[in-house]
């Protein structure tokens, strides 16, 4: 079922995210104004386009995969934050203590090889090292077709 | 009948044997003693005489299951050296049936692989048949008790075993066959009168004897000389309604639990049975098996052996592809695609279809992972050519690469710097 899986989807991976994200590009340069040149505005941008990567992405791979639901949760996360924003001022702090206390805790296993992969591949905290590095695998797949395709968009459109 | 008669004298004195050791009598251990001299083919034979009746009834199951399954797979005789109770002879052979002219004397071994005889008629027949044939009262009193249940299960359990070990070497059966026929001991007598009661109500019978099947041939595996045998079965529901009939309290053997999914694992000779060793070793099979598909994905790691720097590769692909990732929507929020009004059908079309396209850019993937710990370490040095290099952009973000840069960089954003870094030399390798 993997084997399945890994190869009919390079191509409808392939088909769901550029549709998605080209969808999403052309929304985010629409919005755009003629006088694109501030640093602010690009980095905005910058990280809109990011965004849009990551959420085409997941939704191309749907909720099948752990890290592809942990990706949509966290974008729904941070758009419901957005809109709290006032509460968020104070709350920033109180994470950073909380964060702060993780790390302490982990603080044995902080640079254990396994740890890392965990913070890299989205969801990996919650996941036993079998499925982590099941996760890892298709997530590298998924990563590689993004990339292909990124690139190709940004040869064409530059 | 006189033939009977002395292949029952012979059993008595067999039974006699036995019975002087009745509970250790059946422990897989003393088997080769008793055996050892004697030369039968065992058969699971009722034994007519009244004093055994109850190795009988207890041990009849796994016998008959041996012999169901030599006899679906079709195989020759050959005696059966070690067997839980051998005090089962060659009665079937004084009866008169057409399979026991095939039965001969073969020598004992003191191998416990070596089968059971075959014979045609459990095949076809049902149990009662077999028995009616048999002539034994007894036989039919006690199996239409508590043992159809356990004969039909145990003769689908024989034809699954058939079919799926078809292409498995007849050791490798015989093994397995002689493990379950031979875990017997003392446990099978108790076995086999609860398993009766529990047989129609519990589920977690299924599970338990699941246990018991594999608890008890990683046991026996451990004892046997010879075969190195390693059996992974994926629990189907046919397998699981046959062994119903078996069931144990062997609770040491609890880490087989009792799930519908749960894959079997045979211990493989010579390593420990125990049940957290099993438990690890498929865990770890499991481990290094993902860790080979990794492998295959990380580009460059064909000869890496080891997990500590497979995983080190595989955190620095998945690093270097982030990375990239940001580079590339950081060139897309900078490039201005004011041509394109129908930006998204050409775009789809150029890249889905395109493929030649990929070359130059396939030739940069490996350079940015190669150059990882590169742009970090050369951003400094690398920081006044990116103004010299920002012609080979479009001019418009040249003055915009400057500020940005700026910018960008007392924002904090080292990722986007890095990639700025390797912008132009992505650029470069492009063009060229």
């Amino acid at each position: 079922m993997n084997l399945q899986s890994s190869s009919s989807n390079p191509n409808f991976l392939k088909l769901r995210f550029t549709k998605g994200f080209l969808r999403a590009l052309m929304r985010i340069y629409r919005h755009r104004s003629k006088s694109s040149s501030s640093p602010r505005e690009i980095s905005q941008r910058y990280r809109r386009i990011k965004l849009a990567a990551d959420a085409s992405m997941a939704l191309a791979v749907g909720s099948r995969r752990l890290w592809s639901r942990a990706v949509l949760w966290r974008i729904r996360n941070q758009v419901r934050n957005r809109h709290v924003f006032v509460k968020r001022v104070s709350s920033h702090a109180i994470k950073k203590r909380a964060q702060k206390k993780k790390e302490e805790q982990y603080h044995l296993a902080y640079d254990d090889q396994e740890n890392k992969l965990r913070k890299l591949v989205p969801g990996g905290a919650a996941m036993d090292i079998c499925s982590l590095l099941d996760e890892a695998s298709h997530y590298i797949n998924c990563l590689t077709t993004q990339v292909k395709m990124m690139r190709r968009i940004a040869e064409i459109c530059s | 009948m006189s033939g009977q008669e002395n292949e029952d004298l012979g059993f008595q004195h067999r039974s006699e044997s036995i019975l002087n050791c009745p509970s250790s009598g059946m422990t897989t251990s003393h088997l080769p003693e008793k055996v050892s001299g004697m030369t039968i083919s065992s058969l699971p034979v009722f034994k007519p005489s009244n004093g055994a009746d109850p190795f009988f009834g207890s041990g009849w199951d796994p016998l008959v299951s041996l012999s169901q399954s030599e006899n679906f797979g079709g195989s020759s005789m050959v005696s059966h050296g070690e067997l839980s109770n051998p005090s089962y002879s060659v009665v079937l052979e004084s009866q008169g049936m057409n399979s026991t002219s095939h039965l001969v004397q073969y020598p004992s071994d003191s191998n416990f692989v070596e089968m059971v005889p075959k014979l045609p008629c459990f095949g076809s027949g049902s149990f009662s048949e077999m028995v009616g044939s048999f002539g034994l009262p007894e036989c039919a009193g006690i199996a239409n008790s508590g043992c159809p249940p356990n004969f039909i299960s145990n003769k689908e359990k024989g034809t699954e075993r058939a079919s799926t070990f078809g292409a498995q070497s007849q050791d490798g059966r015989e093994t397995e066959d002689a493990g379950i026929g031979s875990s017997p001991s003392g446990k099978r007598r108790k076995r086999v009168i609860d398993s009766n009661s529990p047989f129609s109500t519990n589920k977690n019978a299924e599970g338990e004897q699941q246990k018991d099947l594999s608890g008890e041939s990683s046991d026996v595996m451990k004892e046997l000389d010879g075969k190195k045998l390693k059996i992974e079965e994926n629990t189907s529901g046919n397998l699981r309604s046959k062994q119903s009939g078996k069931q144990s309290k062997d609770g040491s053997h609890s880490e087989e639990a009792p799930k519908e999914n749960y894959i079997h694992v045979r211990a493989r000779r010579g390593q420990a049975t125990n049940s957290h060793s099993l438990a690890e070793r498929v865990r770890r099979e499991k481990i290094s098996e993902r860790m080979r598909l990794l492998q295959e994905l990380v580009p460059g790691c064909n000869k890496i052996t080891g997990k500590a720097v497979m995983l080190d590769e595989i955190i620095n692909y998945v690093q270097s592809l982030q990375q990239q990732v940001e580079f590339l929507s950081m060139k897309l929020a900078t490039v201005n695609p004011e041509l394109n009004i129908d930006l998204e059908r050409i775009l789809s079309k150029d890249i889905l279809n395109s493929r030649g396209g990929n070359g130059p850019i396939v030739g940069f993937g490996p350079g940015i992972n190669s150059s990882q710990p590169y742009p970090h370490g050369m951003f400094q040095g690398t920081l006044p050519t990116i103004p010299s290099t920002a012609p080979q952009f479009t001019s418009l973000p040249q003055t915009v690469l400057d500020n940005e840069l700026q910018g960008l960089f007392h924002m904090g954003f080292d990722s986007s710097s890095a990639i700025d870094n390797l912008g132009p030399n992505g650029r470069l390798k492009s063009e060229l």
